[in-house]
């Protein structure tokens, strides 16, 4: 609010890569990968000398996972399950872990359930202490049920006042089909329905330990973390349904939502790889070629030479099985068609006439954020987590670089034939339609 | 993502100036530093002047294999005239569109070819350009940040970049807190330099001219009201020597003219009406202790006592089902501050939401902390100081919020110092310099005219 940004493009995804090796062993960058006989799938990377311990969750309960006639439950849970356990009420809970100076946070993802948290080692104990008892024995107070029912309600109410994230609320639910393209706040008829019955149902049904991942990095010793697990967890199997995951689909298609405002959205998809794709790096290099910094397509042309827009941006984004290319960008009604038709152009051509120099600087991008953001213990924890989802284990920096490094010119090109991007799907939200 | 809000930690605070003169080391033990129960990553502070006056602040941080730089210009939308409203941040964009050897687009394919994360933003008091890079590129990200700040701003890309101006200023109209928070300053501050929004008017941007926009640059961004801060995996020696040869012929501007003035903090209140929006925004400002204060880090504990994590404001009102978004934070300024209490709410909630807000305000008045809270404020604090000394990136603002208000950066011992001074009896007595009972000044925005 106090100050206005330059440029915002959208984070690329984490850079991943493919490869399988089985659970048990020990793999480069010292990182430790088990699952414990509670049945959680633990990777630690020890990090010396870090000065914190980082640690990330996830659950097979997000809102992919949710009863049809429930939707927006899991908001729901993610919304109450701070506020009591079976030992303590709401403000105890959190005052303990204020106590070790623990900063925690948790969110209803798309097939994720999220517990994030971070804190000095010497305290790592009782913050795994205190989340086993948050996600094992929550008590959903009736009275804060209701609050978090009626809060999500306010939540889904104002997202009209947030252009960007109705945008994409559309464009999900036009593409992307059922249960992939539902929106984490679900829709007013079924919160009306969520009373705490529901709400304890989806966290009976999906919270176990089984199928839980969990990723620990910084200052920490593997065996001792795995002996931290497995003892707040243990007996923790619950009546857990764990499909694998959703198959993402693609519904090209436009449409538009008319409303009052001084920008129009405009929003538009195509498929792309999933993580676990031989090709998957070679599609985030596309990306960076569109949009990895201030000197990649999308920017140059929308807007250093056009002056079109003050956003412009592409990313990825990815489920277990599938991955969508995005294109977004905000401009007022009159620059509409000229922006549209210059991130259509810019989507044709890059197959025709992409440079070896563009696909140099998309790489060293994604190899100097993992660089930077490697100092940071928290991204290393995410990172690894999100390698356990995707992957099915962890995968170390060296090997992710070297995937990246090695993409070429003529892989991009080959990557761009057979994506091909005849077929999108567009969503745009404003005072004006596309002719 | 566009105009994402600031994000600023509400504990990023200073406490009492460090001292330094010149040239100044401070040696480190190895790592990492065991610092009164908190391990922060060791470092070594250099502050030093070029004879133009340019201020060179560097901290080396052995740990880490990345260098974060970025020029800290002491400019932003409060020097900005009214006729002239929103150039200091139209300016921060001109400087990424050329120079005397690079064009716009060269500048920004010479950022991607290192892998940089860069970018540069504006607030009503200072410009800030900065880059990260691996510490083997941070030579050539610094030559061209130096570069940046000698632009050319060359005539024909002026009027496109008005264009993505206007389209930005648009933008934030789409945003209630942008909207609220522009509102905000426009009546607690009116008829001073404060009142105006950063991005400026329509109007203002639509007359501006380059000629204006030079003259305004040539004062602004002379060496002697710049700092350049550095922290990474760098030497100390050879940032001064690479600063010496990028930026040592850089003339001072000798113009001493131009001056800030406290702006008057009003009580009253005051309403937008914007239909277009379906929640209300509530905003309640008093003033607060300016960055320079002594009592800063209690300021900054007592909004988050009252407003952040773990609240009052947060079990009082967000978990009464009153707000979806409600908190406390300040703004600070190296002349004055503002406490701000704000809440998005449904419109029909206005008035239980600003007398809940009023509520809690009066109560941690009259009632004064409760031990936990004061500990909570703390322990939190203490592990932010842990995860920012990990990552350049992290440690640049913190550094320019140093410079700014104390001279100089401070060493973890004395920012660790400063927060454990929070105590109950500090608050307390913060709250009598700046009191949040009064009336303030209240400030509404969404399709409610409410107050009347």
């Amino acid at each position: 609010m106090g100050w206005k940004q330059r440029q915002c493009v959208p984070e690329p995804h984490a850079p991943q890569a493919p490869g399988s090796l089985p659970i048990g062993v020990r793999v480069r960058e010292r990182i430790d990968h088990r699952r414990l006989s509670c049945g959680i799938e633990l990777a630690v990377l020890p990090l010396e000398g870090r000065p914190v311990a980082a640690v990330e969750i996830r659950l097979p309960a997000g809102y992919a996972f949710e009863s049809p006639e429930y939707l927006g439950v899991a908001h729901v849970v993610d919304e109450t399950i701070v506020k009591g356990t079976a030992k303590r009420d709401g403000r105890e809970l959190n005052d303990a872990f204020d106590a070790i100076g623990a900063t925690h946070g948790s969110f209803a993802g798309r097939e994720n359930f999220g517990f994030s948290f971070l804190c000095l080692p010497e305290f790592l104990d009782q913050a795994v202490a205190l989340h086993a008892e948050m996600i094992r024995t929550p008590s959903f107070p009736p009275e804060d049920c209701a609050v978090g029912v009626d809060l999500t309600r306010q939540m889904l109410a104002a997202l009209e006042d947030d252009p960007q994230e109705l945008a994409k609320k559309l464009l999900h639910r036009q593409a992307y089909g059922e249960p992939l393209g539902r929106h984490a706040l679900g829709e007013a008829r079924t919160l009306e329905r969520i009373g705490r019955d529901q709400i304890v149902e989806h966290w009976r049904r999906h919270f176990s330990a089984r199928g839980m991942l969990v990723a620990v990095a910084g200052a920490v010793e593997p065996e001792a973390v795995a002996d931290l697990f497995e003892r707040y967890f243990e007996g923790f199997t619950g009546d857990g349904e764990h499909p694998p995951g959703f198959p993402l689909e693609f519904h090209p298609g436009r449409s538009h939502r008319e409303k009052d405002l001084e920008q129009e959205q405009i929003a538009i998809c195509f498929p792309g790889s999933a993580v676990a794709d031989e090709d998957y790096p070679t599609g985030q290099v596309v990306i960076g070629v569109l949009a990895g910094g201030m000197g990649a397509r999308l920017f140059t042309e929308v807007r250093e030479k056009q002056g079109l827009v003050y956003w412009v941006g592409a990313w990825s984004d990815q489920s277990r099985f599938g991955g969508m290319f995005h294109l977004g960008a905000s401009t007022t009604p009159a620059n509409l068609e000229k922006t549209y038709a210059t991130l259509l152009r810019e989507i044709d051509r890059i197959g025709e006439d992409v440079t070896e120099a563009e696909v140099e600087r998309a790489v060293n991008g994604i190899v100097t954020r993992s660089y930077t953001r490697g100092d940071i213990t928290r991204a290393r924890a995410g990172e690894l987590v999100e390698d356990l989802f995707h992957r099915g284990r962890p995968i170390p920096a060296e090997e992710k670089i070297a995937r990246f490094r090695a993409v070429t010119v003529r892989d991009v090109r080959a990557y761009l034939e057979k994506h091909p991007r005849e077929h999108l799907s567009v969503v745009t939200v404003g005072p004006k339609e596309l002719t | 993502m566009e105009n994402e809000h600031a994000s600023r930690n509400p504990w990023g605070t200073r406490f009492q100036p460090v001292g330094f003169q010149g040239f100044s080391t401070h040696s480190k033990p190895a790592f990492p530093l065991h610092c009164d129960g908190v391990f922060v990553m060791p470092s070594t502070f250099v502050q030093e002047k070029l004879p133009n006056g340019l201020t060179v602040v560097i901290e080396s941080l052995p740990h880490v294999r990345s260098v974060a730089c970025g020029f800290l210009v002491r400019t932003g939308a409060r020097d900005d005239t009214p006729q002239l409203a929103g150039v200091s941040h139209f300016l921060e964009h001109m400087c990424f569109k050329g120079t005397a050897t690079r064009d716009s687009i060269r500048i920004n394919v010479e950022f991607d070819e290192m892998g940089a994360q860069y970018n540069a933003f504006t607030s009503k008091d200072r410009t800030f350009y900065y880059g990260w890079v691996r510490a083997e590129d941070f030579e050539r990200q610094l030559e061209l940040l130096a570069d940046m700040m000698r632009s050319t701003l060359p005539e024909p890309e002026f009027e496109t970049e008005k264009s993505v101006v206007l389209e930005e200023i648009a933008m934030s109209r789409d945003d209630l807190a942008s909207t609220a928070y522009d509102a905000l300053y426009e009546n607690v501050c009116a008829d001073s330099e404060m009142s105006w929004p950063i991005l400026g008017y329509e109007r203002t941007i639509q007359a501006l001219t380059r000629d204006q926009m030079h003259a305004y640059f040539r004062r602004r961004y002379a060496p002697d009201n710049l700092v350049l801060i550095v922290a990474g995996n760098v030497a100390p020696d050879r940032v001064l020597a690479a600063a010496g040869r990028y930026c040592g012929p850089w003339a001072p501007a000798g113009d001493g003219s131009f001056r800030r003035h406290t702006p008057p903090v009003r009580t009253g209140s005051a309403t937008r009406v914007c239909e277009r929006f379906h929640q209300q925004a509530v905003m309640i400002a008093y003033p607060a202790a300016a960055g320079t204060d002594p009592m800063d880090e209690t300021a900054d504990a007592t909004a988050a006592i009252l407003g952040g994590v773990n609240s009052r404001f947060y079990w009082n009102i967000m978990q009464k089902g009153l707000s979806t978004r409600a908190g406390v934070f300040r703004d600070e300024y190296t002349d004055f501050g503002l406490t701000i209490l704000f809440a998005l709410c449904e419109p029909e909630n206005c008035e239980k939401v600003c007398e809940a807000m009023r509520h809690e305000a009066a109560e941690l008045t009259a009632r004064g902390t409760e031990p936990k809270e004061i500990q909570r404020v703390r322990n939190l604090r203490r592990t932010s100081l842990a995860v920012e000394s990990e990552a350049p990136f992290y440690r640049l603002g913190q550094i320019a919020d140093d410079v700014e208000y104390l001279g100089a950066p401070r060493s973890p011992e004395q920012r660790l110092a400063a927060v454990n001074a929070v105590s109950a009896e500090s608050v307390a007595e913060y709250l009598r310099r700046f009191p949040i009972t009064g009336e303030g000044f209240l400030v509404s925005v969404g399709p409610r005219q409410w107050p009347a």
